[in-house]
């Protein structure tokens, strides 16, 4: 069915801040429960022709716009449309796209996330309270609730995103795939949803050049080998779904159900998810899904069974009202017929499409030959040479029932022939008209059947067992990394403890943690694998407290000044091969950042890179949150061209008085909630419930020391300010990130018991960096503050051991001092060196094992441990890489195969990838 | 003798105060005496005696096996347990073009138009740039500023890091013209086939302009002047260097008929990142590469975790003369890590002397100046450094002597000078 799309609002001059839906509606544009697609329905004979050719009968319809969307509606495909409608606001839609709004907020996935939360929060608190005002979306959303709530996703990670929406707001959402659930169908199934599934495969690629298969990612090669699986994994584990066609016409729709049900998707379990299931999750059970007394009669007429190969659907009965689609096999009339005409007899070939068929007359005509007008003679006989032509004739030939017309044009005319095609379908008879009007009879005798081909030929690939790979990315592992007891005999541990350097030393590693350090000579079990570390050093492992790895759709909600409310762990994108990268550059726990786009950005989130793992077992366990805050440039959006010149600040002046604003802001809210709490007439509140606010909330985390703040910050200007703004507001800056001129105003950083992570020596890029020097970590640290240095680069990120080393060169600094700049510094800053950060008896077995002195630019990480897994083995990476390129060559002649066969390719397209950093604004569509 | 240096020292700490002055010519002869030489040909004297004069070196020789006569020399400077480099070289650089990146007045690397063979890097050149002093003093001290930009973005020109203006410190003008060959992968949502035909369009413009530079040459004296077309004359007689940028197999194939197609003589591709698949190819055809940055990522998830940091080792398995450059993000000031990324390809595998070589003798061949810069033979310029340990690794390079011509030049820097200020401020020693 054919809902409008919305119209193309032209993009404002300056940024649109402010929602331009004025009336009673939410705030923000990208949320309208209000609306319902019946308004922009139109019937279009079309599109409800290819659903009744695909077998539906009933169709849910909705526009794809916003994050709640608004409601659909259900249908029939009844072409007398004043029947058709069952179900006005059947159903209520959501996504985590933004759509047509200019609306400038939210410009991110977090941020789309963090704004259909607080819509929820606002929902329940207007519900709950007796608000001075109206609000016509939100109404329209409660009101809903007891519709069926379908959220619309694409793949398997805003799939669990949605599914933890629903978790924290007790929401049943039936949550629409990307047909990639089998990634990770243990947390699929965990949730307990149930899901609408599309059918869209993946198309093959054209590998026959070898560079350009090099362009593939290894995840698309697997995911076109795997994606047929993809029901089937998903009924083996009692997962309910139902399907969709969208993205399919009708012959690709009937084509990928039948490969769904060749790959082990059982008929049954098929053909609930086409009815059943979507009746009963439209609460529709009553009226549809199923052929029963009492139940619209919904039903198709199928020449075989459904979903085999050979099964044409013939009709589609829609509420009783029949429509034809294919003309039943037995009047199939193809074939070679020998057409008696008056006593000539000549041949009649049928073909083409069963339900169009097309007809020629083919005789052979004899004649002399003849060359530049001379006839040619026989030199033997004198006679002239005979040559036969093969003559052949379109017919023109039309089919309604049983009766048939042909007609057809001869030398001496036209002949018209009607006639009946006689049950068997292959003899015919009637009369006609020959070229000089007289009446004649005729007959077609058919000799010979048409060869029936299969009637939709599949093409696939043989796979049928889908072998997991955590993640599936390149360099994923077939089995996760598991806990073992390790002992690393005979190395040189750098403890980052007052112990310095120990030489000679064994460290062993059991269940997860350190358990001893020292000599420990037959302690072992015999299951205790033994690692070789003579020549080798021992460090923690490493920890990068600016990153921006594994982040889906972008690093910043870069619209407002101000926000909070959004949270990194809300977006963490397990797939990203650089944490496998990282683990090579012995990096083992990641600060992900907001990025730098506005004074106060969003929540960081504190992962440990367990490589394999999804997105909620990375999170790093019991520690405390942290806040990304940015000053400078990025924030008054120096380098942003010139549309952005209207968000305040633009200056440094109006940063301070954002921050002002903002606490000031959070300190009321917290006060409005004491007052609620502490004023109670027998037991009970009297106040109305202030209205729950997420980004105030996180801001009043801060004040009250429960929520950490790192800081983006370059001039020491900035940096002094802010530290007076704490101070006067009552609040810590714990981290000052980047702060490249930290060096001018150590003292009061060291007053105000603030660290400082840096980077090694970059500079010059921007204005305000032009009096960065590489001195700075070594200044500060020999000011006694806790200095770290940080990435903030997927690169670099992987060589943080040569990052610290500079450290040494520039500022003179110890050895120890260096090493502990990446390790135990980083994480006295995150709040979490007592679980991780140095070598300690009881500490995370979050360790690395270097090829030599970590600091030197020679030294390879040759293995990393997390949590006591070993997660990076360099003299187990040459057989990894065989492994992956073999996998991956396998699939490519199976492309190959596929293609030699008659199946479609397309053309090979580049990634599309972009590496973040702070100052990136650009969502990268991962 | 040390006294001596700390002298050198001295005299350079104090005469200096905001402004780095360039080193006047060189009047006494200098011997370094004892330190491990690392020629730049692949050889390496643990205990060498160098002996410069006149801005020349005039004697390289092994101290252990041979008596030096040291009262030729009127400084004589003990290194012993040092270590001995050329000038290291910068390829494919923008410094002194680009100071602030952000700050578009800084920016003097790109020019409008695609076809601009006549634009000349040289005379934007900064040699006041305060981002040059921060990269000498790890010793890179020659550079090849390259323009950016367009199709022909303009010819390249070599300077050394210690000048008054460009016109001294140029050491080969315009030697070489830049070509942005087209991408055949170009990370774009369209179609693929379209890319193609834009890659084949572009391609063709490029063989329509060098078409009408070769006929112009040919007929360069009845034409009216087309300064772009005249600018190109130089590829064709052999006195300017094509310098391709271009990094994919594909590319690289179109390139060596190009090359072919256009009886280029001297062709380097910048980039490279395919180079090794196709180093048969490369060899052949006399083809020289200047490498991408060692510190980078893999550009594909599924090629080696490593690739960028083994490029060098694998190409230098192969034969063709290659060089290591730096060009990415944040290029100027991300030069004074030039040698540790040299650093990173001997980790993984490249042989320790053809590192050296890799930014000295090898880039001095590549741009044509190996009969008088890139290594430390005899009759050079006396272009070198000396450093207290292992300059490719971070922690022990610590360059202490550095000569341009034999000038001793000013290792002091505002980023010194800051941190100097602010540890007096704060009593830190």
């Amino acid at each position: 069915m054919v809902v409008s799309s919305p119209k193309k609002k032209a993009r404002p001059n300056s940024p649109q801040y402010e929602s331009s839906n004025k009336g009673p509606y939410y705030w923000n544009e990208a949320i309208h429960p209000e609306y319902k697609a019946i308004v922009d329905f139109t019937f279009n004979e079309k599109s409800n022709k290819e659903l009744l050719k695909k077998g539906f009968g009933v169709v849910l319809s909705h526009r794809e716009d916003g994050i709640a969307r608004g409601s659909g509606f259900v249908s029939t495909l009844n072409t007398f449309s004043n029947k058709s409608l069952l179900l006005n606001d059947a159903a209520c839609f959501y996504s985590f796209k933004k759509g047509s709004s200019n609306q400038v907020y939210p410009s991110s996935l977090m941020g789309c996330i963090a704004l259909l939360r607080q819509f929820n929060y606002d929902a329940d608190w207007y519900n709950n309270s007796t608000p001075a005002f109206k609000d016509y979306s939100i109404e329209t959303y409660l009101n809903s609730l007891n519709k069926p709530q379908l959220f619309i996703t694409n793949n398997n990670l805003d799939l669990l995103r949605a599914a933890k929406i629903a978790n924290e707001f007790n929401l049943n959402y039936v949550i629409k795939g990307g047909g990639d659930e089998y990634e990770r169908i243990n947390e699929i199934k965990n949730t307990g949803k149930t899901f609408i599934i599309p059918l869209v495969f993946p198309k093959a690629y054209d590998v026959e050049d070898p560079y350009d298969a090099s362009k593939i990612s290894t995840r698309k090669l697997r995911h076109w080998l795997n994606a047929p699986l993809n029901l089937s994994i998903l009924e083996k584990n009692e997962i309910t779904f139902a399907i969709t066609s969208k993205g399919l016409g009708a012959e690709a729709f009937l084509k990928n159900i039948r490969l769904a049900v060749s790959k082990g998707l059982s008929k049954e379990s098929a053909y609930k998810a086409l009815t059943e299931t979507p009746a009963s999750i439209l609460m529709m059970s009553e009226e549809i899904g199923k052929i029963q007394p009492g139940k619209w009669a919904n039903l198709i007429i199928c020449s075989d069974e459904f979903f085999e190969n050979k099964g044409v659907i013939l009709e589609n009965w829609v509420q009783g009202n029949p429509t034809i689609l294919s003309i039943s096999k037995e009047i199939d009339i193809r074939g070679k017929y020998n057409l008696n005409t008056n006593q000539n007899i000549r041949t009649l070939i049928v073909n083409g499409d069963r339900n169009k068929p097309k007809a020629t007359i083919q005789y052979n005509l004899i004649s002399d030959s003849i060359t530049n007008g001379d006839l040619i003679l026989d030199p033997v006989t004198g006679k002239p040479f005979k040559i036969t032509k093969k003559k052949i004739v379109p017919v023109s030939i039309s089919l309604e029932d049983n009766k048939i017309n042909l007609s057809y044009q001869l030398n001496n005319g036209a002949f018209i022939l009607s006639g009946v095609v006689n049950f068997d379908s292959g003899s015919w008879d009637g009369n006609g008209q020959n070229p000089n009007g007289n009446w004649i009879q005729w007959t077609a005798i058919r000799n010979e059947k048409f060869e029936v081909k299969k009637e939709i030929k599949i093409f696939t690939n043989d796979s049928t067992i889908y072998s997991p790979i955590y993640p599936s990315a390149s360099f994923g592992f077939d089995t996760l990394p598991v806990n073992q007891s390790f002992l690393i005999k005979n190395t040189t541990v750098w403890t980052s403890e007052n112990d310095g350097i120990l030489f000679n030393t064994d460290v062993l590693i059991n269940n997860g943690e350190i358990k001893y350090i020292g000599n420990v000579l037959d302690l072992v079990d015999k299951s205790t694998i033994i690692i070789d570390g003579s020549n080798k050093h021992l460090t923690a492992g490493l920890i990068d407290e600016h990153s921006h790895i594994a982040i889906s759709r972008g690093v910043n909600e870069g619209s407002h000044s101000v926000t909070a409310e959004v949270r990194l762990l809300d977006v963490i994108n397990p797939n990203d091969v650089n944490i496998f990268r990282q683990i090579a550059g012995g990096v083992t726990t990641s600060q992900l950042l907001h990025g730098s786009a506005n004074p106060v950005g969003g929540q960081s989130a504190l992962i440990k890179l367990r490589w394999g793992a999804n997105a909620d077992q990375m999170k790093f366990e019991n520690a405390p949150g942290f806040i990304k805050f940015a000053l400078g440039e990025n924030v008054k959006q120096s380098n942003w061209g010139d549309r952005n010149t209207t968000r305040f600040p633009q200056s440094r002046m109006g940063v301070e008085q954002v921050y002002y604003d903002a606490f000031t802001r959070a300190k009321e809210y917290g006060e409005s909630w004491k007052l609620y709490y502490n004023t109670k007439k027998k037991g009970k509140h009297i106040l109305p419930q202030p209205r729950k606010d997420l980004q105030l909330e996180t801001l009043l985390e801060i004040l009250n020391s429960t929520r950490f703040i790192t800081c983006h910050s370059y001039v020491q200007s900035e940096i002094n300010m802010l530290m007076k703004v704490a101070d006067s507001m009552g609040f810590k800056l714990n981290t000052f990130t980047h702060i490249l001129e930290g060096y001018k105003v150590a003292d009061k950083m060291k007053k105000h018991g603030a660290g400082g992570s840096t980077f090694s020596d970059w500079w010059a890029y921007k204005y305000e960096v032009k009096e960065a020097i590489p001195h700075n970590a070594s200044l500060l640290n020999a000011m006694g503050i806790t200095v770290a240095i940080n990435s903030d680069d997927a690169e670099m990120g992987r060589r943080l051991n040569q990052e610290a080393a500079k450290g040494i060169k520039y500022g003179g600094m110890s050895e120890e001092d260096a090493i502990n700049m990446v390790t135990i510094n980083p994480a006295k800053l995150l709040h979490i060196d007592d679980k991780v950060g140095s070598i300690k008896v009881g500490k995370d077995a979050d360790l690395v094992l270097w090829t030599e002195n970590p600091l030197s630019i020679y030294s390879k990480v040759d293995k990393t441990f997390i949590d006591g897994k070993l997660y990076f083995d360099l003299n187990k990476q040459p057989e990894k890489e065989r492994a992956l390129r073999k996998e991956r060559a396998s699939i490519i002649s199976k492309m190959i195969a596929f293609k030699n066969a008659g199946g479609k390719v397309q053309k090979v397209k580049p990634p599309n990838e972009i590496l973040h950093n702070c100052s990136l604004i650009k969502d990268d569509g991962n | 003798m040390n006294k001596l240096l700390s002298i050198l020292y001295i005299v350079f700490c104090s005469t200096i105060i905001s402004q780095e002055t360039p080193g006047s010519i060189q009047q006494k002869s200098i011997l370094l005496l004892d330190g491990t030489a690392h020629i730049g040909n692949g050889q390496v004297i643990k205990r060498s005696a160098i002996g410069i004069e006149n801005g020349k070196i005039t004697m390289v020789e092994n101290s252990l096996v041979r008596t030096i006569d040291t009262s030729n020399y009127d400084e004589i400077i003990h290194i012993k347990g040092k270590h001995v480099y050329p000038g290291f070289i910068a390829c494919n650089s923008t410094l002194g073009l680009m100071d602030i990146g952000a700050v578009r007045a800084s920016r003097d690397l790109y020019e409008v138009g695609e076809y601009n063979p006549n634009i000349r890097s040289i005379i934007a050149y900064n040699t006041d740039s305060k981002i040059t002093t921060t990269v000498r003093t790890n010793g890179i001290l020659l550079g090849q500023i390259c323009p950016k930009g367009g199709v022909i973005s303009g010819s390249s020109s070599l300077v050394q890091f210690d000048a008054w203006n460009w016109e001294d410190a140029l050491i080969k003008a315009d030697e070489g013209i830049h070509l942005n060959w087209p991408r055949y992968y170009n990370r774009s949502k369209k179609d693929k086939s379209q890319l193609l035909s834009n890659y084949q369009k572009r391609g063709k413009e490029i063989v329509e302009f060098f078409n009408r530079a070769f006929v112009y040459q040919k007929n360069s004296k009845t034409a009216t002047t087309n300064i772009r077309l005249k600018a190109m004359n130089g590829l064709f007689n052999g006195t300017q260097q094509l310098y391709v940028h271009a990094n994919y197999v594909k590319e690289i194939t179109d390139i060596i008929n190009f090359k072919k197609e256009f009886n280029i003589s001297k062709l380097c591709i910048i980039g490279g990142y395919d180079s090794w698949m196709v180093a048969k190819q490369l060899k052949e055809n006399n083809i020289s590469v200047m490498l991408p940055r060692i510190h980078s990522l893999p550009k594909n998830n599924h090629d080696n975790i490593h690739l960028p940091y083994s490029l060098p080792s694998k190409l230098a398995e192969s034969g063709v003369l290659f060089c290591i450059q730096n060009s990415g993000d944040m290029q100027e000031m991300i030069t004074r890590n030039l040698p540790f990324m040299v650093g990173t390809a001997i980790a993984y595998g490249l042989d320790y002397e053809t590192g050296v070589a890799s930014i000295t003798l090898n880039a001095a061949k590549i741009l044509g100046v190996d009969d008088k810069l890139g290594s430390l033979e005899l009759g050079k310029d006396a272009t070198l450094f000396v450093s207290k340990g292992d300059a490719f690794d971070i922690k022990t390079n610590k360059v202490e002597i550095s000569l341009i011509n034999g000038r001793l030049i000013s290792l002091d820097n505002d980023q010194i000078r800051n941190y100097n200020k602010y540890k007096k401020k704060f009593n830190i020693d």
